[in-house]
C-alpha cells in the first residue's frame, strides 16, 4: 500500500529540516575539527616579554585554539639578532614572528627572511601611526614590519639644577662646566661612548644638530666627509678632554650611562624613554627631579632623535602565517600599546595614545616624547647598514678615545663607506 | 695474501672509526670553508653563493682591519700564555709541595677554569669598571684618580689578558703539576746526596723533565688564545676604536652582523693558518730544543 502523496511530502520536508538542523549544528564542530590548535612563537627581547605578558595571556584565553607562545630573547638589542639569525641560517625557523629594532630591517628583507605584509593588514596599516615611528617599515615598496612601540633619543636635564634646559651645544657645556664648579654634579653628560650600536644614535643626533647628515645617496663618503660630521664628532672627544663627561663614558651603554645619572652624579643624560620610569622609581636619586626634551642643536638647526622603534615581521618560515598576522595585530593593536605604555613607560606608536587621559596621567613625557617623534631621524636604510654601522662605530670610537682627530677619522670612515656600498652595489633608500 | 698486508688492513679497519671522526669534525668542514672562501655569499646575493675565484683572498690580503686583528690577536695570545706558563709554573710547584689542606687548595686553585668564560667575562667587566668597580675603589681610596680600563685602547687589551691569564692559569698549573707527578722523587735524592740545592734542582731536573708538558700546554693554550672570542665579545665587544678585536671576534661579525659568509669563512681560515704557521714554530723550536 502507498502512502498519499501529501504525507509524503510532509515526511521529506521534516527529514530534511531535521538534517539541515545536524549538519548547521554540527558545522561550528566540524570545522573547529578541521582547524587544528595553532601556536605561534614569537622571538622578543627579553624586557618585551615581561612588557607583552598581560596582553599575551589574555589572547591566549580568549583564543581557544589560537596559541602565543612567547620565547625571552637575550636583552642586548644586537643578541636578539644573532639568535635570530643563527636559527634562520639553519633553515626552518622555529618562530613564527620576530620582533624586531627599526635598524634590521633592510637586511632581513633582503636575506628574505621576513614576509611581505602588503596585502594581509588592510588599506592603510600605517595610517594610525605616528610619523616619526612610520619610516623604516616600507622598503622597496614593500611592509615588512608594523611597529608596536616607538622609541626615541632623549636629552634628560635635572629640574632641581636650572629651569629650563639647554638648546644648543655650547649652552649644555657651559652650565655642564657651572654646575661643576660649583659642586653640585661631579660630571655633566653623561651618554652612550661604547663602541657599539648606541653610538651611532647618539652621533646621529648631534650631527644633525650640528647641519650634518649621514645617508647612503649623499657625496662624498654619505655625509661623513664634511665639516659638519667632523665638528660633532670633535664636539663628542671635547666633551671628555674638558672633564663634562667622563673618560669612561668611552665605555658606556646605556645601564651604565642610566646609573651614573640616576645617582644624581650628572646634570644631564642621553637615553631611551624607557629610563623615565627607571629614573622614578625608589632608589633613583633623582625621582620627580628629571624633565625630558630634544638633543641640543646649534642655533638655526633642529634637533633630532634617533628613531629606534621595534616592530614585528612575520618570517617567511612560518607555517601559519595568517594566524601569524592575527597575533601581530593583537601585538601592535592599542590594547596592547596602552598596556606597553600604562604599565611599562614605553612610547607608543598609535598617534591617538599620545592624547589618552589615563596614558598621559601614567606616562607625564608623553607630550615630549611626541615632541621628539616629530624630529625623528632614521639610520641609513639598507641591507648594508650593519657594516656602515660598524665602520663608524670604530672611527667614533678612535675620535672619542683621542686616537684620531676628528675630520681624519670621519674622512676615513666616509670612504671606507663609499668603498663598501660600491663594492655591494648596497645602494637602496627605502621609503 | 702476505703478512704485511695483512696487518696493514686490520690496522686500516681498527682505525678506520677515528679517520672518519677526524673527516666528519675536521676534513669537510674546513673542505667546505675552502669552498665557501671561493664563493660570494652575502646578503647582496640573497644568500646564493656566487663562485667569484679568489676575490675574497685578494681582499684579506690588503685588508688592514685582518691585520691589525691578527696583530692584535698574536700579542694578546703571546703575552697571556706567556704569563700563564711563568703563573702556572709557579703554582704547580707549590701544590706540588707536601703541606696541610693541599687537597682544598688544589680544588679551589681549579674555580676559575670551572666557570663559563662569559659569566668570568661579565664578572671582569664589573670589576673593571670605572669608577664603581673595586679597583677603581681601591685605587679612589688611596687617593689616586680613576683609570678607564675599559675604555682606553692603551688599557683594554691588557685589562682582556688579565682576566685570561686568571681564568686559564689553573689550567696550565694542573697540566705541569701532572707533568711534576711524573718525575722520579729519586732523581733529587741523588741530586741532593751530591750536594746540589733546590735551584739547581729546578733548572737540571724539574724543566728539562717537564719539558713535553710545557709544549703540550702551550700548544693547547696558543690554539685557544689565537681563536678567543667570547671573553674579548662580552668584556669590550671590540672596542674601544677595534682595540681589542680579535680574529674570531671579526669571523663572527662577518657572519652573524653582516652575513657576509664568503669572507667569513675566508677570515676563519686565515686564522687557521696562522694558527698552523704558530704551531709549527712551536714544534720546530721544541725539535730545536731537544737537538
Amino acid at each position: 500500500m502507498t502512502r498519499p502523496p501529501r504525507e509524503l511530502w510532509a515526511r521529506r520536508l521534516a527529514l530534511g529540516l531535521l538534517a539541515a538542523l545536524v549538519v548547521a549544528l554540527l558545522l561550528p564542530v566540524s570545522i573547529a575539527v578541521a582547524r587544528p590548535a595553532v601556536t605561534i612563537r614569537v622571538l622578543m627581547p627579553a624586557p618585551f616579554v615581561d612588557a607583552t605578558a598581560a596582553t599575551v595571556d589574555a589572547f591566549n584565553r580568549s583564543h581557544p585554539r589560537l596559541t602565543i607562545a612567547v620565547t625571552r630573547g637575550p636583552f642586548e638589542t644586537e643578541s636578539v639578532s644573532d639568535l635570530a639569525i643563527s636559527s634562520l641560517l639553519l633553515g626552518d625557523s622555529p618562530y613564527d614572528l620576530l620582533l624586531m629594532d627599526v635598524s634590521w630591517t633592510a637586511k632581513y628583507a633582503a636575506a628574505g627572511w621576513l614576509l611581505p605584509l602588503d596585502d594581509r593588514l588592510g588599506p592603510d596599516p600605517l595610517a594610525g601611526v605616528v610619523s616619526g615611528a612610520r619610516q623604516g617599515n616600507v622598503i622597496d615598496g614593500h611592509l615588512w614590519r608594523l611597529p608596536m612601540v616607538a622609541s626615541m633619543g632623549l636629552l634628560y636635564w635635572r629640574t632641581d639644577l636650572m629651569e629650563r634646559p639647554p638648546r644648543t651645544p655650547a649652552e649644555l657645556v657651559a652650565v655642564s662646566r657651572q654646575l661643576q664648579q660649583q659642586g653640585r654634579v661631579r660630571w655633566g653628560f653623561v651618554w652612550q661612548g661604547r663602541q657599539y650600536e648606541g653610538l651611532i644614535c647618539d652621533f646621529l643626533e648631534v650631527l644633525h644638530g650640528f647641519g650634518g647628515r649621514w645617508e647612503p645617496d649623499l657625496t662624498p663618503g654619505l655625509g661623513l666627509e664634511q665639516p659638519e660630521a667632523a665638528a660633532a664628532a670633535g664636539w663628542l672627544r671635547q666633551l671628555l678632554v674638558d672633564g663634562i663627561s667622563p673618560a669612561a663614558v668611552a665605555n658606556f651603554a646605556e645601564p651604565e650611562t642610566l646609573q651614573a645619572f640616576e645617582t644624581g652624579d650628572a646634570a644631564f643624560m642621553r637615553n631611551w624613554p624607557y629610563a623615565w620610569s627607571e629614573l622614578q622609581k625608589p632608589g633613583s636619586h633623582v625621582a620627580g627631579k628629571v624633565g625630558v626634551t630634544t638633543m641640543v642643536a646649534e642655533p638655526g638647526q633642529s634637533p633630532a632623535a634617533t628613531q629606534g622603534s621595534w616592530g614585528l615581521s612575520v618570517l617567511r618560515g612560518s607555517s601559519h602565517p595568517d594566524q601569524a598576522v592575527e597575533v601581530l595585530q593583537a601585538l601592535t593593536g592599542a590594547d596592547s600599546q596602552r598596556r606597553l605604555v600604562k604599565d611599562w613607560g614605553n612610547t607608543p606608536t598609535l598617534t591617538a595614545l599620545f592624547e589618552d587621559p589615563e596614558l598621559l596621567a601614567a606616562s607625564p613625557t608623553l607630550p615630549e616624547q611626541l615632541r621628539a617623534l616629530e624630529y625623528s631621524v632614521l639610520r641609513p636604510i639598507t641591507p648594508a647598514y650593519a657594516q656602515l654601522s660598524d665602520i663608524l662605530q670604530r672611527q667614533l670610537s678612535d675620535v672619542i678615545t683621542g686616537g684620531l682627530p676628528a675630520a681624519q677619522a670621519m674622512g676615513r670612515a666616509g670612504q671606507a663607506s663609499t668603498l663598501l656600498l660600491e663594492s655591494t652595489g648596497g645602494e637602496g633608500t627605502g621609503a | 695474501m702476505s703478512r704485511t698486508l695483512r696487518a696493514n688492513l686490520v690496522t686500516l679497519v681498527l682505525i678506520a672509526p677515528a679517520l672518519l671522526l677526524l673527516l666528519a669534525v675536521f676534513v669537510w668542514p674546513m673542505g667546505y670553508y675552502g669552498w665557501l672562501s671561493l664563493q660570494a655569499q652575502s646578503v647582496f646575493t640573497g644568500l646564493e653563493p656566487v663562485p667569484v675565484g679568489l676575490a675574497n683572498w685578494q681582499r684579506l690580503l690588503g685588508d688592514a682591519r685582518f691585520w691589525q686583528d691578527a696583530a692584535q690577536t698574536l700579542r694578546f695570545s703571546g703575552v697571556s700564555v706567556g704569563l700563564e706558563l711563568l703563573l702556572g709554573l709557579a703554582i704547580a710547584l707549590v701544590l706540588h709541595q707536601r703541606w696541610p689542606a693541599r687537597g682544598v687548595v688544589r680544588s679551589l686553585t681549579l674555580l676559575p677554569w670551572a666557570l663559563p668564560t662569559t659569566v668570568m667575562a661579565l664578572g671582569w667587566r664589573w670589576i673593571f669598571n670605572d669608577p664603581n668597580g673595586p679597583i677603581n675603589g681601591l685605587l679612589q681610596s688611596v687617593g689616586l684618580a680613576t683609570l678607564p680600563f675599559l675604555a682606553s685602547p692603551q688599557l683594554a687589551w691588557i685589562a682582556a689578558v688579565v682576566a685570561d691569564v686568571w681564568k686559564t692559569t689553573p689550567f696550565v698549573a694542573l697540566v705541569l703539576l701532572a707533568g711534576l707527578q711524573m718525575i722520579p722523587a729519586d732523581l733529587y735524592e741523588a741530586l741532593a746526596l751530591e750536594g746540589g740545592h733546590s735551584w739547581q734542582a729546578l733548572w737540571r731536573i724539574t724543566l728539562p723533565l717537564l719539558r713535553p708538558y710545557i709544549f703540550l700546554v702551550l700548544l693547547f693554550r696558543l690554539a685557544q688564545a689565537l681563536g678567543v672570542f667570547d671573553l674579548i665579545a662580552v668584556l669590550t665587544g671590540g672596542g674601544p676604536a677595534g682595540s681589542t678585536e680579535s680574529l674570531a671576534v671579526y669571523a663572527y661579525l662577518n657572519a652573524m652582523r653582516f652575513l657576509d659568509f664568503g669572507y667569513s669563512a675566508t677570515v676563519m681560515l686565515g686564522m687557521f693558518l696562522l694558527l698552523l704557521l704558530s704551531a709549527l714554530l712551536l714544534l720546530l723550536w721544541r725539535r730545536a730544543a731537544e737537538a
